[in-house]
């Protein structure tokens, strides 16, 4: 923005005074930004540095709700607890949705008869709402009326029925397992669209090469979607480590059973706000610094993915 | 990249400075509303002179659904109070913690409000935002627990009890009947009746354990049966006893062996899942409070069920009970004296009388029965034969509560992670440290 604005003056001359005022448009929009965006981002940050009593603010406390968090049981066992879900939510995330939305965008890309309709079909549940979403994979999932089991049971598979959501075996993979059944679509559409901005002449040639098969997709294919591979990612990624709406609609704010599907965002929302069961909270100087922790740790790491990328463009 | 990272630091710095200036600002705000707080008071003076003339309170509650109730019952109150306006504007029961907190430290919010029971509205109490009310006529009708659930910690009162919900075993009258079965009056009867069922191949009780509050609140019953009534828990909130007494232990062995008379996949259920069970009659008992009367009625209004207090092994027998709301005056209120007359009357006979019929619910004011049999039994019960839940009573401090460990360590028992001793010994661990008379 800068730049094209000051060669425009230069190319201008004595309109300075005028192309200074361009500068003054982004400002209601700046405000906007800065009220909604970064104040609330800020204030939350600077609550960590002080101790609450309920919803009163009191002293000052320097890094004290960090050393907290990490230190004092039962938060630090709890961290560390919704940590390790959170890992295990990108690494399942990254093989079964995104694994299987790049297997179903290729075949969509080789024009299978049709594709336009399965493209359709794979983004349908992402209008959902996330809360219809696991009210609906509730009932699914239920042990004595859902689908599921009953599904089981006719197929004469009654060793496989379980409490899907009851059983802390089972829990977590079931609610990331929907959490992928949901976001297929999104990652169908952001590697078709990276299969279709190939260039032809590209797998022409390598067509003309001798190339075919594997091969092709080992070197061609792959190399070429990394782009979107690394888009894909990033999002998977900080949409795992800020996983909550669908455990909190499925599982509730305690990250039942026995904190076997507590996210970090969870444990935020029970830090910062109190359970639905136990009433109050007065840890809200210990969520804020969870969530600073959040945030720092999705910002670093999203950064060193992202510098990861820039490097791997430019060997190719 | 380089560019990127300056930005970084741009950014980091940007943030640093906000912080600090966040800090000095806040400060700033607070003689502001100091300043706010000498006006209000000069508006209260004027407001006084007034008072002949037409006052207008509102009341905060958390209780959106009763609105058309509410009108009701303020229609009676302007039958003997024409010249007090009243208006019924509650927030939605999840964020009215946090809105009344904001409204009340900011000098504003309802002249009169629902104050949640025992320590969460104490807590408001004790920072100075309700108005005492010992002075007002008919709160020497009300029994000692009932009254603690708003009594402050200078032993002031600052709530006028409103509603009891107590907890108790639902029975299937017809499951009862068909198979010869007579209410249990010990606890050996009562394992008795489950055993009959099992081998009747019908579930005995309608019960989850996927939701942590459905497990505090079966111990709340199924202990009061182990821990013979009042016996132990009159013992526990003195100090005079702990969780690590050998009886506790045995009541949390007591809710492990109840597992098997739940229902098929019971890990896996939760509230609507047991109260359809029950409700559908695929279950004999249902360990539920009294406000599921009316929802599972509504489920299936042909059901036949009753109640029944739970007998301890030396055959006492109790439903576990709680004061579930009280109202309050804000201490910034503009009308005090005219709200105060509204909590009067909200001791009243005609005011509990109304309350019952049409709330559904058990009124604190003794004495008041019901058209409803099973909530009038009920009532009667909750007067004659109760135990304090003190879970809710007691244990609700701490971060996490007290209770909400019991909840989670319950959960993990019935999933065979953790022993019943343990559950104990971790219960006990926090108790320690949140609840006075342990420390």
């Amino acid at each position: 923005m800068m730049t094209t604005v000051q060669t425009a003056s230069k190319k201008k001359g004595r309109k300075i005074g005028k192309s200074w005022t361009i500068h003054l448009f982004p400002i209601p929009a700046l405000i906007i930004y800065g009220l909604f965006v970064l104040y609330p981002i800020l204030a939350a940050l600077s609550y960590s540095f002080y101790s609450f009593n309920g919803f009163s603010r009191e002293s000052f406390v320097g890094f004290d709700n960090f050393v907290t968090l990490f230190t004092t049981e039962p938060y630090g066992s709890m961290f560390i607890n919704a940590f390790k879900h959170n890992v295990l939510y990108f690494g399942l995330q990254m093989v079964a949705m995104n694994g299987l939305a790049f297997i179903l965008a290729f075949i969509i890309y080789k024009k299978v008869k049709g594709a336009e309709f399965f493209k359709i079909a794979f983004f349908l549940p992402r209008l959902l709402s996330v809360i219809v979403v696991g009210f609906l994979w509730k009932l699914i999932l239920n042990p004595n009326f859902g689908t599921l089991n009953i599904l089981l049971g006719r197929l004469g598979l009654e060793e496989l029925q379980r409490a899907w959501l009851g059983d802390p075996n089972t829990a977590l993979v079931s609610i990331i397992l929907v959490n992928c059944w949901f976001g297929l679509g999104f990652g169908v559409l952001i590697f078709l669209a990276g299969f279709q901005s190939i260039p032809g002449e590209l797998i022409e040639a390598a067509r003309l090469d001798g190339a075919k098969g594997m091969t092709m997709l080992r070197k061609i294919y792959l190399p070429l979607m990394v782009p979107s591979i690394m888009i894909m990612t990033v999002l998977t990624f900080i949409q795992s480590f800020e996983a909550f709406e669908l455990v909190y609609a499925m599982q509730g704010s305690m990250g039942e059973p026995y904190y076997s599907t507590d996210t970090l965002a969870v444990f935020f929302y029970r830090l910062a706000f109190g359970s639905s069961t136990s009433g109050s909270s007065d840890a809200l100087g210990v969520g804020s610094a969870l969530a600073a922790v959040l945030f720092f740790f999705i910002l670093i790491c999203t950064m060193i993915f992202l510098k990861f990328t820039n490097k791997k463009e430019v060997e190719m | 990249m380089r560019k990127m990272t300056r930005y970084l630091i741009l950014f980091l710095f940007a943030m640093l400075v906000t912080i600090v200036l966040a800090a000095c600002s806040d400060s700033g705000d607070e003689t502001a509303t100091d300043a706010k707080d000498g006006n209000s008071e000069k508006e209260v003076t004027s407001s006084e002179e007034k008072v002949e003339e037409k006052v207008k309170l509102t009341i905060g509650s958390w209780r959106t659904e009763d609105g058309p109730k509410y009108e009701k019952v303020i229609a009676l109150f302007n039958e003997t109070n024409p010249n007090i306006q009243v208006e019924f504007s509650p927030t939605k029961n999840t964020e009215y913690n946090t809105i009344l907190n904001t409204a009340l430290q900011a000098g504003e919010g309802p002249d009169i409000f629902h104050l949640r029971p025992y320590a969460a509205g104490l807590k408001l109490a004790d920072a100075g935002f309700v108005e005492p009310i010992s002075d007002i006529d008919g709160l020497d009708q009300y029994s000692e627990n009932y009254l603690a659930a708003s009594k402050g910690a200078d032993g002031e009162q600052y709530g006028v009890p409103l509603n009891i919900s107590s907890t108790q075993f639902f029975y299937n009258k017809k499951i009862f009947a068909d198979q010869g079965l007579e209410v249990p009056a010990t606890w050996d009867e009562f394992i008795e009746v489950n055993e009959k069922l099992l081998d009747a191949g019908i579930t005995p009780i309608a019960m989850g354990t996927k939701e942590g509050w459905l497990l505090s609140l079966t111990h709340g019953i199924v202990g009061s049966g182990v821990l013979d009534g009042n016996v132990f828990a009159d013992k526990l909130v003195t100090g005079e006893t702990d969780f690590s007494d050998p009886a506790f232990v045995e009541s949390i062995e007591a809710m492990n062996d109840l597992k098997k008379y739940f229902p098929a996949n019971s890990e896996g259920l939760g509230m609507d899942d047991i109260r359809t069970i029950f409700a559908m009659e695929q279950a004999a008992m249902f360990p539920l409070g009294s406000w599921e009367i009316p929802v599972v009625s509504e489920l299936n209004p042909d059901l036949d069920f009753g109640f029944f207090p739970m007998p301890s092994k030396n055959g006492n027998q109790s439903v576990t009970t709680w004061v579930d709301g009280s109202f309050a005056i804000n201490a910034k209120s503009k009308n005090i004296e005219a709200a105060k007359t509204f909590l009067e009357f909200l001791t009243t006979k005609e005011f509990g009388e109304l309350f019952v019929d049409e709330f559904k619910m058990i009124s604190a004011i003794p004495g008041i029965t019901s058209d409803d049999e099973l909530l009038g039994e009920l009532s009667k019960t909750v007067e004659s034969s109760s135990t304090p839940y003190y879970w809710v009573v007691n244990f609700v401090s701490g971060d996490p509560t007290t209770k909400t460990v019991l909840e989670t360590e319950l959960q993990g028992m019935y999933l065979g992670e953790v022993t019943p001793a343990e559950v104990a010994q971790k219960v006990q661990g926090n108790a320690e440290i949140s609840f006075e008379p342990f420390k």
